[in-house]
């Protein structure tokens, strides 16, 4: 038995029944089969018993696909699911398999044509009566958009919610993977109370918090640092000072201010520090929680000292909670953390050595000479936060109940993304009436209300009405803004839709190109890349350091020995930016899609430039570099985050690869290995022990039948990756079998370009990466690939684009019902370049995207 | 390696923490059931481990000595080295070979861990799903104890189809997300009340439940204006508030108990991932105080998910054994490295075991009146679903009889692994004769 991985899209058909078909006469004269039963009993059965009920009938159902049995009246509306794999299969030329017969290509087109009309035909009728899902929970990160929108200031509130569930290559907005329960409710409740104490201020003087910390430059000449300067990492050093506050408030915004510098040897141009605050950080235990202040590239000396202001919620840093000792309870405490965090992308070259330093002394340095807290800070009392909910007004005093009703609808409007009902506010109404006796204060009394307002589905889900009255504009508001934003619509979007103006072709186009320029959309790049390319998994996988002794910052001594270095940026996180960054930047650029494929920048900062081989990039923000033939980058496939993920940390593999080729960029759906077959070890027998890479291995498997079945047409897809490593190098040689590579040893090999020599010096072999594609040529290699894709899988490459662009638009799963709909944008965005901003646009115009009624209302 | 002497002292104070129990433990029995005061209170456990486990066919040899079933011929145990830890525990575990759920054939053995607790057929839909054994159990007697159940996993949440992250469903397509942090479920367990006082907590709970009200007519406007099929969804929101309100009953009930006295001590409630035996032994350790203190009698915890290979849990093995490669890939080695994953992880599911049996309650102790699964529905590395690693043990004075490693490959009828659900389920009186696709009693485990 073996699971058939199917491919939905259309496309390169014509070249590849071209060679498939060489041997057979091509009838010019297209073949006609008749509508409805007549022709499925006349034309499309007797072509299924010749060519597919021999693997898909009674005796053998391979990939549990069986056609003998299937209905034959697409109009009754049944297995349609079935019928469209069928489609997709006949369209692509997957199957018959290669080494079968294969059937005429007038009769295939046929068959092809009857499937695709009855479909049609099906879906048109069936489009006005079949209901699809609209309800959905927000996610996690949508969530937590829409509270810091709502409120006007950023507050943590998904720290303590259960993580939404991530499946590769799914996107977590559909309403199946949203699901509630009571934990969940108990979880929102809580935040939705820290939200409203936040927002809400009790009146009266707050107390005021401070504190003050400066430091003296030093009189020591030898070079080492001053009391005033922090380092940079280097070896044990982690080159950070830390302190903490003297006292806070419990909620409230905190400004700080320090004063900085840096000192910079020639050539570099500035030196980042971050500031961060937390519980205290141990790199040695591998303990501390912090959130960031800020980050500041510092490119002024110390005959300039200047000063740098930051603001922020003091309730989203964690506190540093203490034993309980004999005396008792310490209150918790808030450290600062200055750091530096200049990186050049080869702090580790120093690793078997203990600190070096004369190269740190060299390294660039932060000189910080104060540090002033304050909290809370408020420009103005009441601050906006409050008065935006308890807004002044002359009814608050001569009619209470009335100023509440206001205060109310105003709420509700907002959190509800459209207007609030009367019953609605009757209702909350009397929710305060009930809470009111157990506060002291209007305001407390107010809070609990709203918590309830935040606890209510009409907050906690997206829904679609039925109700025939119902201004259904506010649902397209919100369909864009969580699309692009990840949150609630804003006063323009609101207002465009109490007009009733926004279900308009040109408007919504207006619209969409506002949102992108707008840095909320920053929310939907990242968690729409993220998922899209399910990059997240390359986080965790564990490096060998053995082989791979510089790509980790690691701690050198106590028990975190080995592990890698804590509280600062890692190459993987420059990693998920740069994927992140590159598709920013074609949104940016309105560029055509397929420079996923091949392109000629690669999206990237001083770090990944070192460990990619690129020259001349200097600074730690991430930027689009121009790249040459030479440096094996462009496009989305050789990203580290991709062939990281992608490995096992030791070798790259070749099956995770070809998966993420074919689920993430042609949009197939891979299926699981089957149960039942052996492992890839286990197929391989003896020989496995002496298998050196996941290749060998692989093709030792494929020996199987049974295994074979599957890997043929997967394997092909991840060999020609095979020259870029676990880490994401291009390494076209590998030790041969049996080599010893020692790690890198600073009296040995000097730095890190005597690495490199001595690992070119060691007895190496070219990495074999060549491999036939199913139905297609024999591919070598990365640039192959890439040309190959490029010529023959355009179409593939576009569809699925739009698809995931659609799916997580409207968050729900796409179905047969939608497959025209979609052809329609792909042929649109055929006729503009595939430029991906269009695209943007066209799916928000689209039919299935509004889903609207009737089209202007 | 040597080892720091504090390490081991504060391994000897966490042990610890069961004598400083024995006192609220009385006072709790005696509101358990008052009718039949001095009984000692039943208890199901249903524990999990991922990625398989190793059992190679070699009968002898190295391969042998690393296999996860102790023994390679039915009969009385005898222990490998992988097995070891379990030795002393000769008297208090069973292992059955050859059973499996058929419901889960066609997942995948990434996947089939989505109804280890459950035996449903689950292939092709979520909502599938069903009930699992320790959710049925508490519908029958989880009113007893302040908790009905404790969902317990190194995760976290629910996971999605065909990726659980929890052993536990309420129902049809409804998984009950597991707890992952150690000082969470301490306080969600022990200091339900936080700063507050009883009376504060009844005024609150009063409150709330006519807040509910509320919610519930905030259900029903949304509920009218929507389509059917979205109508199904949002009643998910109606059983949460539903939910809720009997939580609210329930809870002003058990405000008129006093709560257990049971303190931090010797509990590393700080516990991580980046430590990962202090971590599962911190888990382990809060199970049985729960159950210790009566504070619930049903449990489940999965100690791995499968696809754990995107966080930290997927790195214990790493951690563990200093293993360079990923965890997952362990499953694909050759003995040594499966074998000493195997007895790591037999050693912290031993010490809970242990534990239960180190103490003495009513004739017994605590292992005599618990039964406690333990294995994965992912059986090896060859991603099969069939023939799962099971051990039962415990419940010596619930009608059960151990000693045994039975073999079920050769018979000529199947025998699920339901047929142990049902006499589990026996064993602390749930009166079913079926479960899932059970075929009758597992005769074997029982006297």
């Amino acid at each position: 038995m073996h699971s058939m991985p199917f491919l939905r899209r259309t496309g390169w058909m014509a070249s590849l029944l071209a060679m498939a078909l060489t041997s057979r006469l091509q009838s010019a004269a297209a073949v006609d089969i008749a509508a409805g039963m007549k022709g499925y009993t006349s034309a499309v059965k007797p072509f299924f018993a010749a060519h597919c009920i021999r693997c898909h009938g009674p005796e053998m159902s391979k990939g549990k696909i069986t056609l003998h049995s299937i209905d034959g009246d697409l109009s009754a509306g049944q297995e349609l699911e079935r019928w469209e794999l069928i489609l997709d299969m006949l369209e692509f030329g997957e199957m018959p398999p290669e080494g079968e017969p294969q059937p005429d290509k007038a009769e295939r087109q046929a068959i092809v044509r009857w499937i695709e009309s009855g479909l049609r035909d099906y879906v048109e009728r069936a489009s006005e009566v079949e209901t699809v899902p609209t309800v959905r929970r927000l996610t996690n990160f949508e969530y937590q958009n829409t509270i810091n929108d709502l409120l006007g200031f950023e507050l943590d509130v998904i720290r303590n919610l259960p993580e939404d569930p991530l499946k590769p290559y799914h996107f977590n907005n559909t309403a199946h993977f949203m699901m509630i329960g009571p934990e969940q409710m108990d979880r929102y409740r809580e935040n939705a109370r820290q939200a409203m104490v936040s927002a809400i201020v009790d009146l009266g003087e707050p107390t005021v918090y401070r504190t003050t910390q400066t430091w003296q430059p030093g009189s020591d000449l030898t070079g080492r640092l001053q009391p005033d300067e922090i380092g940079v990492y280097h070896g044990p050093g982690d080159g950070s000072r830390s302190f903490a506050l003297n006292g806070f408030p419990e909620t409230g915004e905190y400004r700080i201010r320090i004063k900085a510098a840096g000192i910079l040897p020639a050539g570099v141009e500035q030196v980042p520090m971050s500031l961060v605050m937390g519980s205290q950080l141990r790199s040695d235990a591998g303990t501390g929680n912090y959130k960031t202040v800020a980050t500041v590239h510092l490119s002024n000396s110390v005959d300039n000292i200047q000063e740098f202001e930051f603001r922020g919620r003091i309730e989203n840093h964690p506190r540093h909670v203490f034993n309980v000792s004999a005396k008792g309870a310490k209150p918790p405490a808030i450290y600062v953390t200055a750091r530096n965090l200049y990186d050049n992308g080869q702090l580790n070259d120093h690793r078997a050595s203990a600190f070096d330093s004369s190269w740190s002394f060299s390294a660039p340095r932060v000189v910080l000479r104060s540090f002033e807290f304050e909290a809370p800070v408020n420009d103005v009392w009441p601050p906006e936060h409050h008065t935006r909910i308890l807004f002044d007004s002359p009814l608050r005093t001569s009619d209470p109940e009335a100023y509440l009703r206001d205060v109310l609808r105003r709420f509700i409007t907002r959190a509800f993304r459209r207007p609030a009902i009367d019953a609605e506010v009757e209702r909350f109404v009397r929710i305060f009436h009930l809470v009111e006796d157990e506060f002291d204060t209007f305001e407390g009394a107010v809070r609990e209300t709203l918590v309830t307002v935040l606890i209510s589905p009409q907050f906690l889900y997206h829904s679609a009405s039925t109700d025939p009255q119902a201004n259904r504009q506010y649902e397209l508001a919100s369909r864009l803004s969580y699309f692009l934003w990840g949150s609630m619509p804003d006063v323009e979007l609101m207002a465009l839709a109490a007009q009733r103006k926004l279900n308009d072709s040109a408007q919504i186009e207006r619209q969409v190109l506002r949102m992108l320029d707008d840095p909320r959309s920053a929310r939907f790049v990242e968690n729409f890349t993220t998922q899209w390319l399910s990059i997240e998994k390359m986080h965790a996988v564990n490096i060998n350091q053995d082989l791979f002794p510089r790509f980790l910052y690691h701690v050198h001594v106590g028990e975190r020995r080995g592990q890698e270095q804590m509280f600062r940026p890692t190459i993987r996180d420059y990693m998920h930016q740069e994927t992140v960054g590159f598709i920013g930047e074609l949104i940016r650029r309105n560029a055509t899609v397929l420079n996923i494929i091949d392109s000629d920048f690669a999206y990237l900062n001083e770090p990944l430039a070192a460990h990619y081989g690129v020259e001349g990039v200097q600074g730690l923000w991430l930027r689009p570099v121009a790249i040459k033939p030479e440096h094996h980058l462009g496009g989305l496939l050789t990203h580290g985050s991709v062939l990281i993920g992608n490995g096992t940390g030791s070798a790259p593999h070749p099956i995770y690869r070809a998966v993420w080729l074919r689920e993430a960029i042609l949009g197939d759906d891979v299926k699981e290995p089957p149960a039942e077959v052996p492992a890839l070890s286990d197929s391989a027998g003896d020989a496995a022990e002496q298998a050196v890479t996941i290749k060998d291995l692989l093709a030792r498997h494929r020996s199987v039948e049974s295994c074979n079945d599957c890997h043929v047409r997967l394997d092909p897809w991840g060999i020609p990756f095979e020259r870029y490593n676990a880490i994401g190098k291009y390494q076209p040689s590998v030790p041969r079998e049996g080599t010893r590579v020692s790690g890198f040893s600073k009296s040995r090999h000097g730095d890190y370009e005597g690495y490199r020599d001595y690992l070119d010096s060691i007895d190496t072999v070219k990495v074999q990466a060549d491999a036939s594609v199913p139905h297609g040529p024999n591919i070598n290699g990365m640039r192959e690939l890439k040309e190959f894709l490029l010529d023959s899988r355009e179409d593939d490459i576009i569809d699925n684009v739009i698809r995931r662009l659609l799916t997580y638009g409207i968050g729900r799963d796409l179905t047969y019902l939608d497959r025209f709909a979609i052809k329609q944008l792909v042929d649109q965005s055929k006729g503009s370049d595939n430029r991906f901003r269009d695209i943007i646009v066209a799916v928000c115009r689209c039919e299935t995207f509004r889903n609207l009624p009737a089209k202007g209302e | 390696m040597a080892r720091k002497s504090w390490q081991l002292s504060r391994r000897d104070v966490i042990r610890g923490a069961g004598i400083a129990l024995a006192l609220p433990m009385l006072d709790s029995m005696s509101w358990a059931d008052s009718l039949t005061p001095r009984q000692p209170p039943k208890r199901l456990v249903v524990t999990y481990i991922s990625y398989g486990v190793y059992e190679p066919e070699g009968k002898d040899g190295k391969h042998h000595d690393w296999n996860w079933w102790p023994c390679s011929e039915p009969g009385e145990l005898t222990f490998n080295k992988s097995t070891a830890p379990f030795e002393p525990l000769k008297d208090d575990i069973t292992y059955l070979r050859g059973l499996d759920h058929a419901g889960g054939y066609a997942m995948g053995g990434h996947s089939s861990g989505d109804v280890f607790g459950t035996g449903a057929d689950m292939s092709g839909k979520e909502t599938k799903n069903n009930i699992s054994i320790d959710q049925l159990a508490a519908r029958h007697y989880g009113h007893k104890t302040r908790y009905g159940s404790l969902v317990l996993g190194s995760e976290g949440g629910t996971g999605s189809y065909g990726m659980a992250k929890t052993l536990s469903h309420y129902g049809p397509g409804r998984p009950i997300p597991a707890m992952h942090r150690p000082q969470e479920i301490f306080n969600r367990l022990f200091r339900p009340y936080a700063e507050k006082t009883v009376n504060d907590v009844r005024a609150e709970l009063k409150r709330e439940a006519s807040v509910l009200d509320a919610m519930l007519e905030n259900y029903k406007q949304l509920h009218g204006k929507l389509g059917v099929v979205d109508q199904q969804k949002l009643d998910e929101y109606l059983e949460t508030v539903r939910a809720l309100e009997q939580r609210v009953e329930r809870t002003s009930a058990w405000t008129h108990q006093p709560l257990p006295r049971v303190d931090t001590k010797g509990l590393n409630l700080d516990a991580s991932y980046t430590d990962p035996a202090e971590y599962i032994r911190c888990m382990y350790d809060l199970l049985f105080v729960a159950l210790r203190t009566d504070t619930t009698r049903f449990a489940s915890f999965m100690t791995e998910s499968e696809h754990s290979t995107g966080n930290e849990v997927g790195a214990f093995a790493t951690r563990v054994l200093g293993y360079k490669g990923a965890t997952h890939d362990i499953a694909h080695k050759r003995p040594e490295e499966s074998g000493l994953w195997d007895n790591w992880r037999a050693q912290q599911h031993a010490y809970f075991l242990n534990r239960l049996r180190d103490t003495p309650e009513g004739e017994g102790n605590m292992l005599d009146h618990s039964v406690v699964l333990w294995g994965s529905a992912h059986p090896h590395g060859s991603h099969n679903t069939r023939l799962y690693p099971i051990q039962i043990a415990g419940g010596n004075r619930l009608g059960m009889k151990h000693g045994y490693l039975h073999d079920f490959r050769d018979r000529t009828e199947d025998v699920p692994l339901a047929n142990l659900f049902v006499s589990m389920l026996n064993a602390v009186d749930v009166p079913v004769e079926r479960f899932a696709d059970s075929t009758g009693r597992m005769i074997e485990v029982l006297v």
